[in-house]
């Protein structure tokens, strides 16, 4: 049997063409595989979301959002836009394939374009095959990424980062300093990277204490690394020391608050 | 979608664009309908408003647009021409005719003068459900806007259809029917009008009061376009001179030119930059040759036999500012001399018709009607009157304005309520936008189409097209808009968005400020003890704020992140194979 992606449409209430005739064999409706869900704006697609819908198994996220300059609340596609940027930083660590993840930009009176934006996107998807995290068959490795990459998603840290990424990078702080996109890129990918792990590790330890080089060894990083992560995400009230096992530390997870 | 929900149903803060439109036109509301391409709603919910979308689109002086945001960014919204587009798209796919509103009421009304004024009474009150009669005393209604305003500033059908609409609301319009002739106040009184409202507009030619001025070839603007609307010849000779500095003298030379005259040149005692005509209109005139005389006054009209043959002119320099806050002109002594001309047309303003009308009401020199300046009232009880009769020539959408009070005056005064408490609603105008730096730049404005919808020679096929591209040009001028008013003010119950409004649990918020940095509409503020809160009247319910907050703090009122994961889970769950 062909392979039916199943594709979630994320897309902003102004720029779904309007008046469009849902039995138009020309829309979007006409594709079956395509679910759309409406948002006011693409900016308010929350990137915990998108995992999450991944995390689901679906094969293809697409966000489509008004064209820059052009936005009903201003900037909000372009905070789609940076949303976007990390989260495919963040697929990138997870083994799921960032390019399932796609932002496209559209007015409401290209009408003929939405089914090309869609085409192009599926074939893509179809050339990818299905989502590792398609049911039954999840890898469970990679969901295990995923909602790591959800929870840091979910965390102060990324989400302060994108939120203030405009500011940070355009306009000077309290101290007249600015930073340049380069700079910023390389802070946002180490925090990318940074809380990914923190939040695998936090994951991993929930299920039972683990010691330091048993995590190492998951996630295929050194141990002094792995330590180093645990020694921040301790004084972050992230993990805690369980029991010593001879000469072992076994760490356990804490409830975040 | 659903409207209902909204938090905010009172509206007391406008846009700048609302608040500038003496009609109260909900600019930002029909801006964001065409902006997804829903045209013919558009015209409905500027119809809300006024019932001249088209007219209005073509001629309106438009302080929307001066008073528009985004002119602290780049340009202002081509808001008149988008109007114009949003009316001719709907006149050219075919009006829908209106059903007759039914007459709940049993009061007569009778409106005298089918000018803006008076119909928008009349729309107003039928609307209402009063019976409403219009006499007009020239053969077709519209007033300045049928006689005054020339046909290639607004076509004659334009007028046409939009009155057509009126009438098809249920108005009667009685033409030919002259007041102070035909008919009087006290008929219409004793013939069962509970109320009467007077607007014959101002369709005198102020005099020049230089000699000469009765001589053949002198022809006053209004009388002027007046014949050349009627169809009349009118023959104004090789050299044509226009007295004057406002529309009506552009209009006059404009059109003098249109009936082959070589040479027209406009005559203004003071210098450009103080011409009241509109800026476009000017620009126009010159486009197509018509010459500026600035600093210039006439002293008298030379005549030979019986006809003009020169002007004699005195040059003017320019003084102290007056009350109008323009400088005013001062003749120089010693610098008389002749301008020679076929047809000299005097258009230095109209005065208003009050020859027909019982003294009671007019001001003490005789020369408007006096009225309560905010119900409109006059001396004579059940007696209202509005627009240029009132004012003095003002515009369109000035007497639109003056109706709609008129309309809300009578509407009360036949109930028996108080006329004047709480009038004056307070409005204020405001922008939440909190930095201009932060919009990027598109100074793309969107100009009248050089040709007029459908009416071009092409197939059918083509002139589709042409429709297609000038929606798609129209929507995107459309996006230029800031929607920087309040929230709620695009809605009004036209379903465009979900009324959502974001919410702060107090508990949980850092006081990091991401929310206000992210929110568009400058909603977000931290309180004194540094806790998020909403201003609900700017939220626009984007929901960027609860998609960015670090604490997940900010959650919507209607669609929170769960509900969007349970619309993903929904559609993801439904329908798979």
């Amino acid at each position: 049997m062909m392979f039916r992606p199943r594709i979630i449409c994320f897309i902003c209430n102004w720029s779904l063409p309007a008046g469009v005739d849902v039995a138009s064999p020309t829309t979007i409706h006409a594709y079956p595989k395509i679910h759309v869900v409406q948002v006011m704006c693409v900016g308010r697609v929350d990137p915990a979301v998108v995992l999450g819908t991944f995390a689901k198994g679906a094969d293809g996220v697409l966000v489509i959002g008004c064209h820059p300059p052009d936005c009903h609340y201003i900037y909000g596609n372009l905070q789609a836009e940076r949303k976007v940027k990390m989260l495919k930083k963040l697929l990138s660590l997870t083994g799921l394939e960032q390019e399932r993840l796609r932002l496209d930009w559209a007015y409401a009176y290209e009408i003929e374009r939405f089914p090309k934006i869609i085409d192009d996107f599926r074939n893509l998807v179809i050339a990818l095959g299905p989502s590792p995290l398609a049911e039954e068959k999840a890898d469970s490795n990679i969901l295990l990424n995923i909602k790591a990459a959800k929870a840091a998603a979910e965390d102060f840290r990324l989400r302060v980062l994108v939120g203030r990424e405009r500011e940070l990078t355009e306009k000077e702080n309290m101290f007249g300093e600015k930073i340049s996109q380069k700079e910023f890129d390389v802070l946002l990918h180490e925090v990318v990277e940074a809380e990914f792990i923190r939040h695998k590790i936090h994951l991993l330890t929930k299920e039972k204490p683990m010691s330091v080089k048993e995590i190492a060894a998951i996630v295929n990083m050194k141990p002094a690394l792995v330590l180093r992560h645990i020694v921040n995400m301790r004084r972050k009230g992230m993990i805690a020391l369980d029991h010593v096992d001879r000469t072992t530390l076994l760490y356990k997870a804490l409830e975040v608050q | 979608m659903a409207t209902d929900s909204c938090a905010i149903k009172s509206k007391r803060r406008f846009p700048p664009c609302r608040g500038a439109c003496p009609a109260g036109v909900n600019v930002q509301g029909y801006i964001a309908l065409l902006q997804q391409g829903r045209f013919n709603e558009a015209v409905e919910l500027i119809r809300k408003s006024m019932p001249f979308p088209a007219i209005c689109g073509r001629v309106c002086f438009s302080p929307c647009q001066d008073a528009c945001s985004r002119k602290n960014v780049d340009q202002p919204v081509g808001i008149r021409y988008l109007k114009k587009l949003a009316a001719d798209i709907e006149r050219e796919q075919g009006r829908i005719k209106p059903d007759p509103i039914p007459k709940t009421r049993k009061e007569k009304v009778a409106i005298v003068g089918a000018g803006p004024a008076g119909l928008s009474v009349a729309y107003e009150l039928a609307k209402l459900g009063y019976p409403v009669t219009v006499f007009e005393s020239m053969p077709r209604p519209g007033g300045m806007m049928q006689y005054g305003i020339p046909e290639f500033r607004l076509q004659k059908y334009v007028v046409a259809n939009e009155i057509a609409y009126i009438q098809d609301l249920g108005v009667e319009i009685k033409t030919g029917v002259k007041f102070g002739k035909d008919i009087q106040l006290d008929t219409l009184q004793s013939s069962g009008y509970k109320a009467v409202f007077i607007a014959n507009g101002a369709s005198l030619n102020r005099k020049l009061n230089v000699p000469g001025e009765d001589l053949e070839g002198v022809l006053p603007a209004v009388a002027f376009l007046r014949h050349v609307s009627l169809k009349e010849r009118v023959d104004v000779g090789e050299k044509v001179a226009v007295i004057g500095g406002g529309n009506s003298a552009v209009d006059a030379a404009r059109t003098s030119l249109r009936l082959g005259a070589k040479e027209v040149t406009i005559l203004y005692r003071r210098s450009r930059k103080e011409m009241p005509a509109l800026p476009h209109e000017i620009e126009a005139a010159e486009r197509e040759g018509i010459k500026f005389y600035f600093l210039v006054s006439p002293k008298q009209i030379i005549g030979e036999g019986g006809r003009i043959k020169a002007i004699e002119c005195l040059r003017m320099k320019l003084g102290e500012p007056d009350e109008s806050g323009r400088r005013r002109p001062m003749p120089i002594p010693g610098t008389e001399h002749t301008y020679e001309a076929d047809t000299v047309i005097p258009a230095i303003g109209q005065i208003p018709e009050t020859s027909g009308l019982p003294s009671v009401l007019l001001d003490e020199r005789a020369r408007a009607i006096l009225v309560d300046p905010s119900t409109l009232e006059t001396r004579i009880p059940g007696v209202f009157a509005g627009g240029d009769i009132v004012t003095g020539p003002a515009s369109i959408v000035e007497a639109i304005g003056a109706g709609k009070r008129a309309a809300t005056s009578i509407d009360r005064y036949l109930n028996g309520k108080d006329l004047r408490s709480e009038r004056e609603e307070e409005i204020e105008e405001t922008t939440w936008v909190k930095d201009w730096e932060m919009i990027a730049k598109k100074p793309e404005r969107y100009t009248t189409p050089s040709i007029d919808i459908g009416r071009q020679r092409v197939s059918f096929e083509e002139a589709d097209e042409l429709l297609v591209k000038i929606k798609e040009r129209a929507m995107s001028e459309a996006q230029r808009c800031l929607e920087c008013g309040p929230c709620s003010e695009c809605l009004e119950g036209e379903g465009l968005c979900e009324g959502d409004k974001a919410v702060v649990d107090e508990t949980l918020c850092t006081g990091c400020n991401v929310c206000a940095v992210v929110c568009p509409s400058g909603a977000m503020k931290k309180n004194e003890v540094g806790i998020a809160q909403v201003d609900e009247e700017l939220c626009k319910g984007c929901g960027i704020c609860s998609a960015s907050c670090p604490e997940r703090a900010v959650t919507m009122r209607r669609i929170t992140n769960d509900q969007i994961m349970t619309r993903v889970l929904s559609v993801l769950g439904g329908g798979i194979g």
